[in-house]
């Protein structure tokens, strides 16, 4: 049931998800941010197997820090997608896999560019203008397909991400409750309330 | 109570239940197809019939002729389409009893999607394509799916090969994906004449028998068409000399038939 | 005639026919050929079904296979009712037919829409154009019709997904009717594999008041939009306005042409061009160009320059 959705426009990244941590038919809390910033221009939210999802989202903010620590210079956000694409396609190899699934939002300060990537705990990676993970993905995808403009504003761009989450509201069964945003453009990463 | 007994030989239950898996159908492989154009209709099928790898028969019909404007192929499994076939033979010659002509080819139509879905809760495993000539003389295609649902077309491919001969017709029959150019304008679906269809159902299946193993041996394509005798001068598919491609007088159906209404044209396929 | 169709057929007997209202029996022994029995097999109908057709696509195993995946819907507005649909019928993952009706016109006041078994609908449904009674039947008595006549065939394995659409004295009149017996008054609905695709359009645009032309480019939108997004909806989308005298058939539309074209010229309604996300948003761009004093290199490593490279970072030894 969890739910998140990516959203670029002119000149930032919109990143959200659902903040419920649930376990069987028990909402276990409703403010959990299951996003990482994992550098100045680049956020992540993940959702999948309990468990998988902290784990490896941990390890990816460590090691994507380490690399700053080292190099004194961040991943740009498409090396850091091949990157984590890779992690999880390594651990698909294994005998317990992480089953996780990612959005990818930054913003590539050498190109000016927004970058979303979607990425499937399959080691599936795919650039794109806008995303969903979950069912969220069903009910929303065709608002963003109608309604969605590379060059939108920022406030633009928030009110299609109100109107994705207004469908979940009006079509899904399950009340995802408030939802996690964040925005990362050229000054860096900040969170907004809807 | 089982068991050997001093004097006596070994008691055998002569009353044990005996499980039998209920399997009413088998998958007779082969093809048809039916094309129609302005004035005529072609209905076609492949001879084959086989269960499995096994090729049972080189030479089994699967078009059956059902009056001067109606011919009737049938595909999936054979014991079923005989069934139905009879069946409708059976009221069709009701429907001229009552009513002293044949059925039209809509009515026709009609009564085998509500036979097919009288058996909605025991379907007869037949897929069916319905041709010929509608009210107004022009040439017809229906196909049905196995429980009665169905559509007039301007051609259909069913069975085995189906997924191999019908994006072929849906090319050379109804011109999809081609695009009209300065020098030549795509034609309209529906307006090819005889020779050219027959051409390119015979291509169907010659393809479909290079790449299917249920499909082969032999090929019958069933033209129906206004007969050549009920017009002053043969015009259109009548003016066809089909006897000169080898055509010969489709047998079966109602008794009263028209001379060169329905006509067959054998065709070789390859038998390995 | 009765023996001969159930020559077959077990004692298993249908469920109880239904009395006055929704009497099969009368009802079928007016339509002159139609099966007043079906044929059964010996065992129970639905595990029967189930292990020979593949209805819901759930048995790719299944031998028999019958045609559906759809998007369907209709909605209710001030001027009427709109409803569209697609047009491809899927048997697995093979495309059987491009160009199904998935409208059906029970006569000239009342549309069905077909979703599920296309059989299905399209048997029973047709028979909806037999109710008459003096007077115009009414959209919640013919649902109901149907509603009862596939609820006493329940756990026998039709399926289907209908919206029954109309204008009766109370206007106009839309009913969601299905296999399992469910009927439901409603203002907007839409069915079938790619309904959460079209609702994702449809409930963005939607309000009472719309004109006759927002309301019908509302439609051909949300199909258009199912269209692009699930696989098993497709090809072509056929358009209908239900109003006060009847209905009346709009147009069909090529998805292919919607997403490139848009429904052509001087479409009322429509803004023009194509549908498509990549056709509508050409030459628009996200980059956004640094002004002046703007970081602009990709050495943003602020992070890592923070905190000193220290081994005193680390947590001293207990």
């Amino acid at each position: 049931m969890e739910c998140s959705f990516g959203i670029t426009g002119k000149g930032y990244t919109i990143i959200a998800s659902d903040s419920n941590a649930a376990r069987s038919i028990v909402k276990m809390k409703t403010d959990e941010d299951k996003q990482k910033v994992l550098s100045d221009h680049l956020v992540m939210t993940y959702s999948g197997e309990s468990g998988d999802t902290l784990q490896f989202s941990e390890y990816i903010e460590r090691n994507l820090r380490l690399y700053g620590i080292r190099n004194h210079v961040e991943l740009r956000p498409r090396a850091a997608a091949s990157w984590i694409r890779a992690q999880i396609a390594d651990s698909l190899r294994t005998r317990n896999a992480y089953q996780v699934n990612l959005l990818l939002g930054g913003f590539d300060l050498p190109t000016s560019e927004p970058a979303l990537y979607w990425v499937d705990y399959l080691g599936t990676l795919a650039t794109v203008p806008f995303a969903a993970h979950g069912y969220g993905a069903f009910f929303a995808l065709s608002t963003l397909d109608r309604y969605h403009r590379p060059d939108m504003s920022l406030e633009e761009g928030l009110d299609l991400l109100r109107r994705c989450i207004n469908e979940l509201k009006t079509r899904f069964i399950v009340d995802l409750g408030t939802f996690k945003v964040r925005v990362v453009d050229r000054e860096g990463v900040r969170e907004v309330k809807l | 109570m089982l068991g050997l007994q001093p004097g006596s030989s070994t008691v055998v239950p002569t009353s044990a239940p005996v499980g039998h898996r209920f399997e009413p159908y088998d998958s007779n492989g082969g093809s048809i197809a039916a094309v129609c154009g302005k004035d005529f209709c072609i209905i076609a099928s492949d001879t084959r019939q086989s269960t499995g790898y096994s090729i049972q028969t080189r030479y089994k019909p699967k078009v059956f002729r059902l009056n001067d404007k109606a011919t009737l192929a049938t595909n999936g499994f054979a014991a079923d389409a005989e069934a139905m076939v009879s069946r409708i033979r059976q009221r069709l010659e009701w429907y001229r009893h009552s009513h002293g002509r044949s059925m039209p080819l809509h009515a026709i139509a009609r009564m085998i999607s509500t036979i097919l879905y009288g058996k909605r809760f025991f379907p007869y495993y037949v897929y069916n394509i319905l041709g010929g000539l509608d009210e107004e003389g022009k040439g017809a295609v229906y196909s049905f799916d196995p429980v009665g649902s169905y559509e007039r077309e301007f051609c259909r491919a069913a069975g085995a090969a189906q997924s191999l001969i019908q994006p072929f017709l849906d090319n050379q029959i109804m011109f999809k994906n081609q695009h009209s150019t300065p020098e030549h304008t795509v034609p309209k679906p529906g307006e090819m004449s005889l020779p050219d269809v027959l051409k390119i159902v015979m291509d169907s299946f010659t393809s479909a028998t290079e790449r299917h193993i249920e499909v082969g041996d032999g090929l019958e394509m069933f033209v129906v068409r206004t007969p050549p005798s009920a017009q002053g001068e043969a015009i259109g598919a009548a003016s066809v000399d089909l006897k000169a491609m080898g055509g010969v007088e489709a047998v079966g159906g109602e008794d009263e038939q028209e001379e060169g209404a329905v006509m067959v044209i054998r065709r070789e396929l390859k038998k390995d | 005639m009765n023996s001969i169709l159930s020559r077959f057929s077990s004692t298993n007997a249908l469920p109880a026919n239904f009395d006055n209202e929704g009497g099969r029996q009368d009802f079928q022994d007016s339509i002159n050929g139609a099966p007043a029995q079906f044929d059964l097999p010996g065992t129970e109908p639905a595990r029967f079904l189930s292990q020979y057709t593949d209805v819901d696509s759930s048995n790719p195993a299944a031998r028999i296979k019958l045609q559906h995946g759809t998007t369907t819907l209709a909605f209710r507005y001030k001027g009427g009712i709109i409803v569209c649909v697609d047009s491809r019928a899927t048997a697995g993952s093979y495309i059987a037919s491009g160009t199904v009706k998935k409208v059906i016109e029970i006569n000239p006041y009342l549309l069905g829409t077909m979703a599920g078994g296309a059989a299905d609908c399209q048997y029973w449904e047709c028979r909806l154009h037999e109710l008459r009674n003096k007077e115009r039947i009414s959209v919640a008595a013919a649902s109901k019709y149907l509603s009862n006549i596939v609820y006493s065939y329940k756990g026998m394995g039709l399926s289907m997904g209908t919206m029954i659409c109309g204008w009766d004295k109370t206007g106009p009149a839309l009913f969601y009717v299905d296999s399992d017996g469910t009927r439901l008054k409603g203002d907007v609905f839409s069915v079938g594999s790619g309904s959460t695709f079209a609702y994702g359009v449809l409930d963005q645009g939607y309000h009472w008041d719309l004109t006759d032309a927002e309301a019908q480019e509302l439609g051909r939108r949300s199909i258009y939009a199912a269209t692009h997004r699930d696989a098993y909806s497709g090809n072509t989308i056929n358009l209908y306005h239900v109003k006060e005298e009847g209905w009346e058939f709009i147009a069909n539309y090529d998805a292919m042409n919607l997403h490139y074209d848009g429904p052509g010229d001087n479409v009322p309604g429509a803004p023009g061009g194509g549908y498509g996300w990549d056709v509508r948003t050409q030459g628009l761009s996200s980059k956004l160009e640094a002004t002046e004093g703007q970081q602009t290199s990709g050495q943003g490593g602020r992070f890592a320059d923070e905190q000193p490279l220290t081994a005193s970072v680390q947590p001293p030894q207990a």
